[in-house]
C-alpha cells in the first residue's frame, strides 16, 4: 500500500514550482468567453479573406457574403422598438426576401443583424448561450450592458480577421430599465436612445430623427419604426422584403408582425399621399 | 491511522478523508477569531487582533480585514500569508469582472469565486489547501440588503445572519445564536459584534478591529476610542448584571478589566 | 514564412480618428480635459453625447481618441489596472506613475502583432504635492508632460491660441475662458460638427464634470 502512495505523492515534489500561468489555470469559473477558431495559414487572415470575398473589386470572387440591410431600434417611454427589413443580398443578387434579422436571444433580449448574416447568426446564438449560462450561474437575468459587452469583447478579439457585423442589443431588465446598445465588428460599443444600422441606415435616420420623441405613444412608436424601414426599403436597393417589427417591454418582447413592404408601400402612398415621386397611373 | 494518506494531498484515506483539508481546518481553528454580523441595513466585521510586540509598528502591520472591491470586504482566520494570496486573487477577479461585464461583482459571486479557488487547491497536484476560512460581507450593486458569507478550506461556502470563524469560534457562534435578532440597528449590531468578540478576546478594545459596511458607502473602520467606549459600556452592563445576580458590589472585578485597556 | 509588419505611418492617418477633438489645459491648481461628444462611423454620427474619458483613480483622468474599439478596450484595461493597484496597495498611483505605466503598456503593445491604435491625454493632480499635471501621448507611445496639449485636427487650431494665452498660474475661470476660445475657434473653422465638448476638471478634491454650455452659434467673421 505504501508503494502506491509513494508513487502518487512523488510527482508532487518533482514539479513544485507553480508559475502564474499554472495558478491561473487552477481556477477557471467558465471556459473563456472567446472561442478558438482555426485561422487560414497566412500572415494576415483579413487580407486573405477580403481577397476571397470582395465582390466589389472582383465580381468573380469565390465567396459572396450576404450584406446590405436596414435595421433600427429606439428607446421610448414605453420600452424599445426594434424593426428591420428582410432582404439578403450577395452582390447584386437578392438571395432571400424572408430573412429574420431580429434574433431572439431570450424572452427579454433581442439582437439585430446587419453585415455578414452568418457572423451575426452564429455570434448572437453564441451570445444567447452565454446569457443563459450567466443566468444559471448568477441566479438572475443578465443585464443588457453585460450581454452587449460580452459580444463587444468577443468581436474585438477577432478584430482585423474579417468579421463583419453591425448589431444592436435591446432589452429591458429590472436594474437598468429599457437599454439599447450598438455593437460592431470594429469593437465599438455604444449605449444610446436611437440607432440605425446597415446600408439603408441614412434613409431610416432621415424619417426616424424627424419625428422621434421619447414620449411617443406605443402606437406612434410602432408606426414610426415601420415607416422608417419602409423609407429605407424604398430607396436602398439592398433593403426590402418584409418589415419585421418588435416591441420590447418590461415583461419581455412582443412581436408585431412580419409584413410585406409592397402593400404597405401602396397603402402609404395612396392613403397618405406620400411617395409622390412614384406614379400609380400610366402616363 | 493516517499511515501515509496525509502526505499526498490528492489521495483519499480509505475511510474517505482528505487529511490535508482537515489539517487546513485545524490551522483555521488556531487562527485569531473573526466575527461577522448582519444588521438591518449594515453589516459588521469584527476581528481579534494579535497583541503587538513592543517594537512592532502597529500602524503599518497589515490588518485581517481587507477590501476586495469598494463594496466587498473580507476577514479571515488562519494563516495570514495564505490569505494574502487568496485576497489578491479575489481583487483581481473583482476588477476583471468589472472590466468584462461592466458591473461590480455581487457578494455571492465573489464568495463563489473565493470558494472555487479554495476547492481547486484541494484537488490539484503539487499544492496545499489554503489554511484559512473567510467571512465575506458587503452589498450587491444597487442593493440595500446586507450580505454575509463564509468560505472554508474545503471550498464550501454558506450564507449567514451572523457567524464566527477561528479560535473559539464555537463559543462565539453559540453566543451569537443566543443574542442575534433580525433587524438590528447600527448601535445594536456593533454592540453585539464587540460583545461576542469579548467572549474570547480578554484584552479589550486594543485587540479588537471593527469594520462597518453600509450600502453605497466606503468601508468604515471603527476608531479605537469608539470600540473602547463600547467595551466600557458592555463591561458596565455585565457588572450591573452580576450585581443583580449576586447582590454584591463587584467593584474591584470590573475596575481591573477597565484599567487594562489604557495600561498596556 | 514571413510576416508583414504593419507600416506605422499607415496606422493613424485615418480621417475619422483625427476628427475627434481632445484638449487639455493645466492651471495653478487644476487640470482641464475636454473631449468632443460625437461618436462617428463613416459618414454617420452614431451618438452625440459620447464620453471619451475614463477615470483611472480619484485624481487621474484619461481622454482617448483613435481606432474604434481599440480606444475603449485600452482605456478600460488601463482603468482596471489602476483600480486594481489602488485596491491592492490601499493608495492610488500618482498621475506621473500612471502616465509612465500607460506608456509602458502602449509601447509593448506597439511591438506586438496587433498594436492598440490610440492617442491619449492624461490629466491629474498629484494628491500629495497638489501639483496639476498633463501628459500627452500618441499611438507610438511617446510621452510628454505639457502645460497644455491637443490631439487630432484640433491641434492645428488650438495650440497657437494656447501658446498665446496660457500661463502656468492661471486660475480656473481663466482656464475655462481659454478653453472657450479654443472650442469657439474649432466651431468657427473646423468643417466637421463634433457635437460640442464634454469638459471635466481635476482638482485636489477629485474629478468633476463642468457644466459647459456650447450651444451658441459661432460664425466666421
Amino acid at each position: 500500500m505504501d508503494t502506491l502512495v509513494a508513487q502518487y505523492s512523488q510527482p508532487m515534489f518533482e514539479k513544485e514550482n507553480h508559475g502564474e500561468d499554472d495558478q491561473m489555470e487552477l481556477y477557471q469559473p467558465a471556459p473563456s468567453l472567446s472561442l478558438k477558431f482555426a485561422m487560414p495559414p497566412v500572415a494576415q487572415p483579413s487580407a486573405w479573406l477580403r481577397a476571397a470575398t470582395d465582390d466589389h473589386a472582383n465580381p468573380n470572387c469565390p465567396i459572396k457574403i450576404a450584406h446590405g440591410t436596414t435595421t433600427l431600434a429606439f428607446r421610448f417611454q414605453g420600452g424599445i422598438i426594434v424593426a428591420t427589413d428582410s432582404r439578403a443580398t450577395a452582390g447584386n443578387w437578392i438571395a432571400s426576401q424572408t430573412v429574420k434579422k431580429v434574433i431572439e436571444i431570450n424572452s427579454c433580449l433581442l439582437g439585430t443583424m446587419a453585415g455578414g448574416a452568418a457572423d451575426c447568426q452564429y455570434w448572437l446564438a453564441y451570445l444567447g448561450m452565454q446569457c443563459r449560462l450567466h443566468e444559471l450561474r448568477h441566479k438572475r437575468r443578465i443585464s443588457v450592458a453585460a450581454a452587449s459587452k460580452i459580444l463587444a469583447n468577443l468581436v474585438y478579439s477577432y478584430k482585423g480577421m474579417g468579421l463583419s457585423m453591425g448589431t444592436m442589443c435591446a432589452g429591458v431588465t429590472p436594474s437598468e430599465g429599457p437599454a439599447l446598445y450598438y455593437i460592431d465588428s470594429d469593437g465599438t460599443r455604444l449605449a444610446g436612445n436611437l440607432f440605425c444600422v446597415g446600408s439603408g441606415q441614412t434613409f431610416a435616420y432621415g424619417v426616424l430623427d424627424a419625428e422621434y420623441r421619447y414620449d411617443l405613444t406605443e402606437q406612434e412608436a410602432l408606426e414610426l419604426g415601420s415607416r422608417s424601414i419602409l423609407a429605407a426599403t424604398h430607396r436602398d436597393a439592398y433593403s426590402g422584403g418584409f418589415i419585421n417589427l418588435y416591441h420590447v417591454k418590461e415583461d419581455g418582447w412582443v412581436k408585431h408582425g412580419f409584413s410585406d413592404t409592397n402593400p404597405i408601400f401602396w397603402k402609404t402612398k395612396l392613403e397618405k399621399g406620400e411617395f409622390s415621386n412614384v406614379t400609380s397611373e400610366m402616363v | 491511522m493516517a499511515s501515509g494518506y496525509d502526505r499526498a494531498l490528492s489521495v483519499f484515506s480509505p475511510d474517505g478523508h482528505v487529511f490535508q483539508v482537515e489539517y487546513a481546518l485545524e490551522a483555521v481553528k488556531r487562527g485569531t477569531c473573526a466575527v461577522g454580523v448582519k444588521g438591518k441595513d449594515i453589516v459588521v466585521l469584527g476581528c481579534e487582533k494579535r497583541s503587538a510586540m513592543k517594537l512592532q509598528d502597529t500602524r503599518i502591520t497589515p490588518s485581517k480585514i481587507g477590501l476586495v472591491d469598494i463594496h466587498v470586504c473580507l476577514a479571515f482566520a488562519g494563516l495570514n500569508a495564505d490569505a494574502r494570496i487568496l485576497v489578491d486573487k479575489a481583487r483581481l477577479e473583482a476588477q476583471s469582472h468589472r472590466l468584462t461585464v461592466e458591473d461590480p461583482v455581487t457578494i455571492e459571486y465573489i464568495t463563489k469565486y473565493v470558494a472555487g479557488v479554495q476547492q481547486r487547491y484541494t484537488q490539484s497536484g503539487g499544492v496545499r489547501p489554503f489554511g484559512i476560512s473567510t467571512l465575506i460581507v458587503g452589498f450587491d450593486p444597487l442593493d440595500k440588503t446586507p450580505r454575509l458569507y463564509q468560505t472554508e478550506p474545503s471550498g464550501i461556502y454558506s450564507a449567514w445572519k451572523a457567524n464566527a470563524i477561528g479560535r473559539s469560534s464555537k463559543t462565539v457562534r453559540e453566543f451569537l445564536e443566543r443574542n442575534h435578532k433580525d433587524d438590528m440597528d447600527r448601535e445594536t449590531t456593533l454592540k453585539l459584534t464587540i460583545k461576542s468578540l469579548l467572549e474570547v478576546v480578554q484584552t479589550g478594545a486594543k485587540n479588537i478591529e471593527i469594520a462597518i459596511m453600509a450600502p453605497g458607502k466606503p468601508l468604515e473602520m471603527l476608531p479605537v476610542e469608539d470600540i473602547e467606549a463600547y467595551v466600557k459600556s458592555i463591561e458596565q452592563e455585565k457588572a450591573e448584571a452580576a450585581k443583580k445576580k449576586t447582590g454584591r458590589t463587584p467593584g474591584t472585578g470590573s475596575a481591573a478589566i477597565l484599567s487594562r485597556g489604557p495600561d498596556e | 514564412m514571413s510576416f508583414q509588419i504593419p507600416l506605422q505611418a499607415q496606422l493613424n492617418n485615418n480621417h475619422t480618428i483625427r476628427k475627434h477633438v481632445l484638449l487639455g489645459i493645466t492651471g495653478q491648481d487644476f487640470t482641464l480635459i475636454a473631449a468632443s461628444k460625437a461618436a462617428m462611423r463613416g459618414a454617420t454620427v452614431l451618438k452625440a453625447a459620447d464620453d471619451k474619458t475614463r477615470q483611472l483613480n480619484k485624481h487621474t483622468l484619461m481622454a482617448f481618441s483613435g481606432e474604434a474599439g481599440d480606444t475603449i478596450q485600452f482605456a478600460e484595461y488601463i482603468q482596471a489596472n489602476a483600480q486594481l493597484y489602488s485596491m491592492r496597495n490601499g493608495i492610488d498611483l500618482s498621475p506621473s506613475a500612471v502616465a509612465n505605466f500607460v506608456r509602458g503598456e502602449l509601447a509593448s503593445s506597439l511591438r506586438s502583432r496587433k498594436p492598440y491604435n490610440v492617442n491619449l491625454l492624461l490629466g491629474g493632480v498629484d494628491p500629495i504635492t497638489l501639483k496639476p499635471s498633463l501628459y500627452w501621448m500618441d499611438y507610438l507611445a511617446s510621452l510628454a508632460p505639457l502645460p497644455y496639449a491637443a490631439h487630432g485636427y484640433a491641434q492645428y487650431y488650438c495650440l497657437s491660441i494656447l501658446d498665446k494665452h496660457h500661463h502656468p498660474d492661471i486660475n480656473y475661470e481663466q482656464g475655462i475662458k481659454i478653453l472657450r476660445m479654443c472650442t469657439d475657434e474649432l466651431k468657427r473653422r473646423l468643417p466637421i460638427d463634433f457635437k460640442g465638448m464634454l469638459v471635466k476638471v481635476i482638482t485636489k478634491d477629485g474629478i468633476r464634470e463642468v457644466d459647459y454650455d456650447d450651444s451658441a452659434r459661432i460664425d466666421c467673421p
